[in-house]
């Protein structure tokens, strides 16, 4: 060693040993889990004062992104974007960010809980339950609800349903509700006979309309279409391309957009058509039948919007080789959000951008899969919870999803469960369901857990996104696969035959060796365990290909579409528009730093607020922090209004994401949940009409303070009231 | 010795002081969402504290990076300016640096950033004060963090208490553990080779990260390629070291 080395240097270099940023799978099959150990004693290739890194799937939303986790001594440090994801690319959003605040949360289900013990029970217990409820229950009285992810639970669920004819499980979510996912499916169905979910390649576009579709926030697979915003505003190769954004509230979205039209709500389907008839008379040549019925002066007047603005965007959209337009968001969660759908994709059809570069296609299907399975739309699932009111179902698994917290109350997801025998709740997390289950078996939180999950949109090549555990589990939990497989072998019969897996590591493996043979694959392997191995290390499989798929194009402007106004429900005066909070969305609220994140277009931290027009608030004598009764055909609710300048002054506006009764100490008895004000209202589709009411608001004369991170001169003046 | 700030002409200041640090920023404000993924990737790095809704409504909220918007016109004509992500400036002559009595804020020699020296600080808040970009806070408080969230705190930053001023550092210990990297393998820090938290994680990739006084680092070559980019409050003679592109 030279002499110029000094003693620190030697220490640094010392300690370097290994390359710092290699992913390690560090998990043949000897050693499945990860352990937190004494310092004193670290497994082997866990070096003192080195990082270890794992791939994995964010399980934060369906999205699918990939992970690399940054872990250090057995704990996890830091989530990353996987660099080689084809979803995400390296990059993450606040929530993925945020994960490891679920991980390291200190409300967590710790033990198996039976409601009214004091005591936990232990696993062989609880794996009896399940047992039990599995064998002494006619196979039609099992239900098993599910999350939106496509992933390897759904799987090993649906092969024990196909195996003992019990209920095929259902999956749902809010935010697939709030995307209005059937409506956009079946559009595509009616117009390309094929009912795929439609991917927008924003990034190659030159003019792109939204109506609508919040994707810069939560909607369908946010990083991936953030990136695609990049690209719209940034290639080097061509112009800087234009955002025009439909929509009655300014979303975070719509806050990017070069021009932002508030449309009167309703209209959003006449304004599509009408802009499509004017492109077409651009263009020339005959009017396609979609666009012949519509009459453009009508549908100026009836939306709100100037002749001159549509013809301009017509115009633009007409003349430009890169024209895409986007339906998604309130606009299809009306009473005619299928219209609304259609007639915005045949906008695609006249600019002829199918398959193309900057245009819309079918989202690639993951490796393994045959046909796109959307999760369930609100209309299904009332079907499902009319099934539970009318007792047919003893057993009620739920996994993955907050029924109690994620339905309109409407739609009475919590009587109908009181007609259910036994609720069990997978939960991690002490949420609503939980709360009202009769037994909680907690799952591991995702960064603990063994899967797959298959990416429904925003890649462009066929995903199959791998998860493994990051660090040991934490507490008293266990995989709800390895549970249900247990559970299976101690019913015997056909439930032992649906999943003959030692644990819930063989199933995966099983599983994913069918993909083994492949020669198009991101890797190959000579043999299952160095196939499984490197599905962990790369955090996934993926073809080399593009797997999008081309509409056909034929029949999608020989239809004619209506153009009819949507109908709005209830008796008040304005348009209502629940939107998913960017920064919580539907299961963020239980952590503290995505509670204190600001809102993107308020600045709001840790509530829920009500958008106001400044002109309406003024005729209203209505102030900032205001509180307001806001009061609909299925509800009211009592919140704080946050006059915004970017919504129209008859329409009013909440985020979806705040008001829980139970879900831990940030998230519990915070702000409302503007499910309470949504009545039983369908679109054709069968998704929920959410934005498709109306509301009246009240004053109450009281005050409560928003926290915001703009503007806060003034709130020392007022305090922050004896209500807090 | 240099003439006094106040001597010189806005211009003259521009051509003394040295005009590229070394570490720089480049924000571009036409494509940030302002989707909040940066600021959960610095609080989620730098151990940094959430302070609840009471202290938050109070402005007492801990970020080190927030992502400013203003609004422009009235409805229907009303407009949401570009995002704007605002951080500590590493300002080449920082406001903040001649006041602190205690000099916890010093300038580094080394890295030519701002450095902010926990141990050293004794809470007078001269240097918030002083900051015209309004970016560092301050711990009103031991906020709480019950177990087991203390499981994921950073390693390689240092956990701050009551009575401490901190703001944000351009990720001194990526920057650190790059450096130490490349010393062991006997090579130079490549450009590219580790970025800070905040441009790690931007989905939009608005956030660029790297070495100003290196020609062929990206930022430089973004700041050469894209001439408008803007230093803000730079009439007053800081030389920040972020550059933003205000877009269209």
């Amino acid at each position: 060693m030279s002499e110029q080395f000094s003693r620190r240097d030697f220490l640094k270099l010392a300690g370097l040993g290994a390359a710092t940023t290699a992913v390690l799978t560090g998990c043949g099959p000897a050693s499945r889990y990860v352990k937190r150990e004494p310092y004193m004693e670290m497994p082997e290739y866990t070096a003192t004062g080195q990082s270890t890194y794992y791939a994995t799937t964010c399980r934060e939303c369906a999205a699918g992104c990939g992970l690399v986790v940054r872990t250090h001594q057995g704990r996890a440090i830091k989530t990353e974007g996987n660099a080689n994801h084809p979803l995400n690319l390296g990059k993450t959003c606040a929530r993925g960010q945020a994960s490891l605040q679920g991980l390291y949360n200190p409300d967590r289900v710790t033990d198996p809980i039976k409601a009214g013990s004091p005591l936990p029970m232990d696993w062989d217990a609880a794996i009896q339950v399940v047992a039990d409820a599995l064998k002494n229950n006619k196979p039609e009285e099992v239900a098993f609800l599910m999350g939106m992810a496509p992933d390897h639970l759904f799987d090993l669920v649906s092969d024990l349903a196909k195996e003992t004819g019990m209920n095929a499980p259902i999956r749902f979510g809010a935010l697939g509700m709030f995307e209005a996912r059937a409506t956009l499916s079946q559009a595509a169905g009616n117009l390309f006979g094929e009912a795929g979910l439609p991917y927008f390649d924003v990034g190659g576009a030159q003019v792109v309309l939204s109506f609508g579709a919040n994707f810069l926030e939560t909607w369908l697979s946010p990083v991936s279409y953030t990136r695609g915003f990049t690209g719209l505003r940034e290639a080097q190769t061509k112009q800087r391309g234009t955002l025009v954004q439909f929509e009655a509230r300014m979303s975070a979205t719509g806050g990017k957009a070069d021009e932002w039209i508030p449309l009167r709500p309703g209209t959003e389907a006449l304004v599509a058509l009408a802009i499509g008839k004017l492109a077409a008379e651009i263009k020339g040549g005959a009017m396609p039948r979609a666009f012949a019925g519509v009459d453009v002066l009508d549908a100026a007047s009836k939306s709100g919007i100037k002749l001159e603005t549509l013809e301009h965007i017509a115009g633009m959209f007409a003349n430009s080789a890169g024209a895409l337009a986007i339906p998604g968001g309130a606009a299809l969660g009306q009473s005619n959000g299928l219209e609304v759908a259609e007639a915005v994709l045949a906008l695609n059809a006249l600019a002829d951008n199918f398959g193309k570069p900057g245009g819309m296609s079918i989202s690639a299907l993951a490796p393994d899969q045959t046909e796109y399975h959307r999760p369930a739309s609100a209309k299904e699932m009332q079907d499902f919870i009319q099934k539970m009111a009318g007792g047919k179902f003893k057993v009620l698994f739920v996994h993955g999803v907050n029924p109690f917290f994620e339905l309109p109350n409407s739609l009475g997801f919590h009587s109908a469960s009181k007609n259910v025998a036994q609720l069990i709740s997978f939960s991690t997390f002490r949420d609503e369901t939980a709360r009202e289950a009769n037994y909680v078996f907690p799952d591991h939180h995702g960064l603990e857990a063994w899967g797959y999950q298959r990416v429904a949109t925003g890649a462009m090549q066929p995903v199959l996104s791998g998860a493994q555990p990051v660090v040991s589990p934490f507490y008293n939990t266990r995989a709800t696969a390895d549970v249900m497989i247990a559970a299976a072998q101690l019913a015997g019969g056909s439930f032992a035959q649906a999943l003959p897996y030692a644990d819930e590591v063989e199933f995966l493996q099983t599983k994913v060796a069918s993909l083994l043979g492949e020669a198009d694959g991101s890797f190959s392997a000579p043999n299952p365990q160095t196939f499984m191995a490197y599905f962990q290390q790369y955090g996934g499989w993926w073809r080399n290909m593009d797997g999008r798929v081309a509409p056909s194009a034929s029949g999608a402007l020989n239809r004619s579409i209506k153009g009819d106004m949507a109908e709005f429900a209830g008796e008040g005066e304005f348009f209502f528009i629940p939107f998913v909070s960017p920064t919580l969305a539907e299961a963020g609220a239980n952590k503290p730093w995505l509670q204190e994140l600001p809102d993107p277009t308020t600045t709001v931290m840790w509530n829920t607020w009500l958008e106001m027009n400044p002109e309406t608030a003024h005729e209203l004598h209505i102030e900032n922090d205001d509180v307001v009764r806001v009061v609909s055909d299925a509800g009211a609710l009592e919140l704080p209004v946050y006059v915004y300048p970017a919504i129209r002054p008859d329409t009013v506006a909440m985020p979806f994401g705040q008001g829980h009764t139970a879900y831990g100490r940030y998230a519990e008895g915070r702000g409302v949940n503007p499910n309470d004000l949504l009545g039983q209202h369908f679109n054709e589709a069968g998704d929920l009409a959410f934005a498709g009411m109306k509301v009246k608001i009240e004053k109450t004369g009281k005050k409560r303070p928003l926290s915001r991170l703009e503007s806060i001169m003034g709130v020392y003046g007022e305090g922050l009231g004896e209500e807090h | 010795m240099m003439a006094t700030l106040s001597d010189l002409k806005i211009s003259e200041v521009k051509l003394s002081g040295k005009e590229a640090g070394k570490w720089g920023m480049v924000i571009d404000q036409d494509i940030c969402t302002g989707c909040q993924a940066c600021v959960a990737a610095c609080a989620m790095e730098n151990n940094i504290s959430f302070v609840g809704e009471e202290d938050a409504g109070y402005g007492r909220s801990m970020h080190w990076i927030r992502i400013e918007r203003f609004w422009e016109g009235e409805y229907p004509e009303v407009k949401m300016t570009p995002n704007q992500p605002m951080m500590c400036q590493q300002c080449g002559q920082a406001p903040c640096e001649p006041v602190c009595p205690a000099f916890a804020t010093v300038h580094s020699m080394a890295e030519e950033l701002n450095l902010q020296v926990y141990n050293r600080c004794v809470g007078t808040r001269y240097c918030a004060n002083n900051c015209p970009y309004q970016v560092r806070s301050f711990n009103w408080r031991d906020y709480e963090r019950p177990e087991p969230l203390p499981n994921q705190l950073n390693p390689d930053v240092t956990v701050r208490r009551r009575g401490i001023m901190e703001k944000c550092t351009f990720c001194i210990q990526r920057i650190h553990r790059a450096q130490d990297q490349a010393k062991a393998e006997g090579r130079e820090v490549v450009d590219g080779e580790f970025t800070t938290a905040c441009a790690q994680a931007c989905p939009a990739s608005a956030i660029t990260f790297g070495r100003t006084d290196d020609p062929a680092s990206l930022v430089s070559q973004l700041m050469k390629r894209r001439s408008h980019g803007v230093k803000h409050l730079e009439e007053l003679g800081t030389l920040p070291n972020v550059t933003y592109f205000k877009g269209g």
